[in-house]
């Protein structure tokens, strides 16, 4: 029996031989991001100090026994951090987590950056919001959107974030010109345009006025069926049919409208598009080659 | 003494010095070359865009190779493995953390066990989608030859993925807390 | 002894430059420049061209005609940057059509090594006994003369400035909106073809790429291929391009479903030249094949070096059945016509019912 009441203290000792040599550390839970804090420490002596964070590595002499000043800008990056203590004897740590800031910042997506007219749900503006440091803001935070159209109407939408994100979607308006849209959360503000540009051609229509071997084609202002002129550039194709065979030309919008010119053989048919829209289609008379 | 005494003896020696033994010089299992961390990505309540089976396959094979470059690159100290499938502030604050614990001395080593991740938005035009990662990591960091911290934890990771030319990149991979989804 | 080295060195000399002579076909080359029969001209004249000795060429053919050195070469060899001048004739072959006493007529097909592959092109060319000699008789070209005149040109033209930003989230601009009006999977005796048209719906222009992956039933790819040349890169706003697909060497028994992916890219462009296509119809060419012929104008004021046209078919019900492609070998004058033809297979022009034609142009830049 007294052999046992030795042997027992003796192995406990040894087995508390490290913890009554080693260190130890103790930190906040949690800190806000940016903000500077204190890890209490406890032992003797001096010891290298690790601080691993996500983003940043400190590596600095401390003596045991004192608080250790923790900077803000070591713990700008939010997520988890470890805190070492490694000595003669050993290693000690502890772990504790830095939480994002207050919004600050705001990252701004906005598509597309053209579209056509009245198109429904057509526009896909997303916020994210982040803080100072530019960590993601998990706290519910409403975003304010704000649409500006060139008619000079303007409407505002309060979208609150789920996971930092803000997301709404709307339809472009039926005149074209650009469509400014604000996102805003407190002090934090972007902006972005959008192009709103005409749809497909709408009523197209070529008159001729015809010459004895030759036609001149010209279009009504090619406009989308709202009324918005499309632009110049916009490729318009002219087809004649006619005893010589069929000729085509594709000529571009030019101050609204668009113009070809054949030579015609006899009785010809004349047909104009743009893109896959079919506009009228007119007979004219020549002279047979 | 008699026999028994001296096996606790030995115990009470070797115990303590066990303890001490496993905070250093463990050599560490060999990584397998060429294998990906396993990712599980779940796309049910993704939303508002739905998600086509071949992008679903293409994040969940960007973020493992993520995970891997992450983990290849913490070890070895190099900020050129994050090129390929890091972007954005992700890429940011890797690059600094690892020239970092570079200039310190120090290396991290990453053993993955394993992400359990869920899609929860995918924008209408697809330019972002936002995942929810649990992911089991054993963390061990070395100062020198020395193991100075090891922790095995179940982490929760929030993560931003925008699709590039060819593959998705990982823009924010932030830690969150466990209360957080 | 002084004398005999020099001699041996000149006589030695002189054999290894005769067998190189020999070697490199001087004897068959001699033979095709002596014009003792009309097929010896026409190869004569075939030797020079390909050659590239336009005077001894033009020298050696009947000028009954009142054809001029300079129009003849302009010919042949090309002018105005047009695809001709970067081209060398490769081979040709040629045969008798039909002779008389002192005619004949040749139909000769050159194959003519280009900056974009190989150009076939047909002529018959007659030939006249004069004396001892037979001479080619080369069609006068006929240039048409372009009255001088001010041609005031004020198409659009989009300038892409500044830079992507690297930032993310930053205001930026799209790509273009393209998309695939139709697609359509046919099979040839050696290939499978994709075939179909792209439109470029935006208001800005676009360089447009198509490429479609054929996919086997259990859903990887048998093959991935790109619309090449076969389509219009460049679109202005609400243009629309045909395109052709090529997969060499398979059969559509092995796809299961196609893939397509059209990629647009923000570009400068200019809304000039205009290019008319007219008097388009369905022939026969001289050796009895299908061909869409028609005739190029280049209505601005500018020259367009090399043309391509690109033409769709479509049958009834208004699907692509086949697009064709071709280059002009000369360059496109300021209203001037040019003459094209693209060939159809003849299983195809059967079923077509109509068609459409577009053209790609370059322009070389000016210093």
């Amino acid at each position: 029996m007294p052999k046992v009441i030795l042997t027992v203290p003796f192995s406990l000792m040894l087995l508390a031989l490290p913890a009554l040599g080693q260190s130890a550390l103790r930190a906040p839970s949690s800190v806000s991001a940016g903000s500077s804090f204190s890890i209490a420490t406890s032992g003797t002596g001096t010891a290298m100090l690790y601080l691993l964070g996500p983003s940043h590595v400190v590596k600095r002499a401390i003596e045991l026994g004192q608080d250790l000043p923790i900077a803000g800008s070591d713990v700008v990056a939010s997520g988890w951090y470890q805190a070492v203590a490694c000595e003669s004897g050993g290693c000690t740590s502890t772990t504790f987590q830095v939480l994002p800031s207050s919004p600050a910042r705001l990252r701004f997506l906005v598509h597309p950056s053209r579209v056509p007219v009245s198109a429904p749900d057509a526009i896909n503006a997303t916020a994210l919001v982040f803080d100072r440091f530019e960590n993601t803001v998990l706290e519910r935070t409403n975003v304010e959107f704000h649409f500006f159209s060139a008619a000079g109407s303007a409407f505002d939408r309060s979208v609150p974030t789920v996971r930092g994100i803000a997301w709404l979607q709307i339809g472009s308006t039926s005149k074209q010109g650009p469509l400014r849209v604000v996102a805003s959360v407190g002090e934090a503000a972007e902006a972005r345009i959008i192009q709103q540009v005409a749809s497909e051609a709408c009523g197209l229509r070529i008159q001729a006025i015809s010459g004895p071997r030759t036609v001149k084609l010209q279009t009504d202002p090619v406009r989308d069926c709202g009324g918005n002129p499309l632009p110049d550039g916009t490729v318009v194709s002219f087809t004649k049919i006619d005893d010589a065979g069929r000729s085509t030309v594709d000529t571009p919008i030019r101050k609204g409208v668009a113009s070809a010119q054949f030579a015609v053989s006899g009785r010809a048919r004349i047909s104009v598009a743009c893109g896959v829209v079919l506009g009228n289609e007119i007979s004219v008379n020549g002279e047979r080659r | 003494m008699t026999t028994k005494l001296h096996l606790a003896c030995c115990l009470g020696v070797l115990v303590p010095c066990l303890s001490l033994v496993s905070f250093y010089d463990v050599a560490a299992s060999p990584v397998e070359a060429g294998s990906l961390p396993r990712v599980r990505l779940n796309a049910e309540s993704i939303g508002p865009r739905r998600i086509e089976q071949k992008t679903g396959e293409m994040v969940a094979r960007d973020y493992a190779q993520a995970w891997q470059d992450l983990a290849d690159s913490l070890e070895a100290n190099r900020t050129d493995l994050l090129n390929d499938h890091f972007a954005g502030g992700a890429k940011e604050r890797l690059t600094q953390r690892i020239s970092e614990q570079k200039k310190n001395g120090l290396r991290t080593r990453y053993v993955d066990h394993g992400h359990q991740v869920k899609a929860v938005f995918y924008s209408p035009d697809g330019g972002e989608m936002q995942l929810q990662d649990q992911a089991q990591i054993e963390l061990q960091v070395f100062g020198g030859q020395k193991m100075i911290y090891t922790a095995s934890t179940t982490s929760k990771y929030l993560v931003l993925m925008t699709p590039g030319a060819d593959r998705w990149y990982v823009r924010s991979l932030e830690t969150v807390p466990d209360d957080a989804f | 002894m002084r004398r005999a080295l020099p001699i041996f060195i000149a006589l030695v000399t002189g054999v290894l430059v005769a067998a190189g002579w020999w070697r490199a076909g001087g004897f068959a080359l001699h033979a095709e420049r002596s014009a003792g029969t009309a097929e010896q001209a026409v190869r004569a004249l075939m030797a020079d061209i390909q050659a590239r000795n336009w005077d001894h060429a033009f020298a050696t053919l009947d000028h009954a005609n009142g054809i001029q050195e300079p129009d003849f070469i302009q010919e042949i060899a090309g002018t105005n940057g047009s695809l001709r001048t970067y081209s060398v004739l490769q081979s040709f072959d040629a045969w008798l059509l039909h002779e008389d006493g002192n005619h004949s007529t040749f139909r000769v097909r050159m194959n003519w090594s280009s900056a974009v592959g190989s150009l076939d092109e047909l002529r018959d060319l007659s030939t006249v006994r004069d004396g001892n000699v037979w001479r080619v008789v080369w069609s006068k070209p006929n240039y048409p003369k372009v009255p001088l005149q001010v041609l005031p040109v004020n198409y659009l033209r989009w300038d892409v400035i500044g830079r992507r930003s690297d930032d993310w989230g930053a205001a930026s601009v799209d790509s273009p909106q393209v998309r695939i009006t139709s697609m359509n999977a046919v099979e040839r005796p050696d290939r499978v073809l994709i075939l179909g048209e792209v439109e470029n719906e935006d208001t800005v222009p676009a360089y447009v790429n198509v490429n479609a992956a054929l996919l086997k039933p259990d859903g990887s790819s048998l093959d991935e291929q790109g619309s090449f040349d076969a389509i219009s890169h460049k679109l202005l706003p609400k243009q629309v391009s045909p395109y052709r697909i090529d997969f060499p060497g398979l059969r559509l028994s092995q796809v299961k479903s196609v893939r397509m992916d059209a990629r647009a890219l923000l570009v400068p462009a200019s809304a000039d030249p205009v290019i008319s296509v007219e008097n388009q119809s369905i022939d026969k060419d001289v050796v009895g094949r299908k061909v869409l012929k028609g005739v190029l104008v280049n209505q601005s004021g500018q020259t367009v070096n090399i043309a391509q046209v690109l033409a769709a078919f479509y049958d009834a019900n208004g699907k692509v059945i086949w697009v064709s492609d071709g280059y002009l070998d000369q360059a496109l004058l300021p209203q001037g016509p040019v003459p094209f033809a693209v060939s159809i297979p003849d299983e195809v022009a059967a079923r077509v019912h109509s068609y459409h034609v577009a053209v790609n142009h370059y322009i070389a830049p000016t210093a």
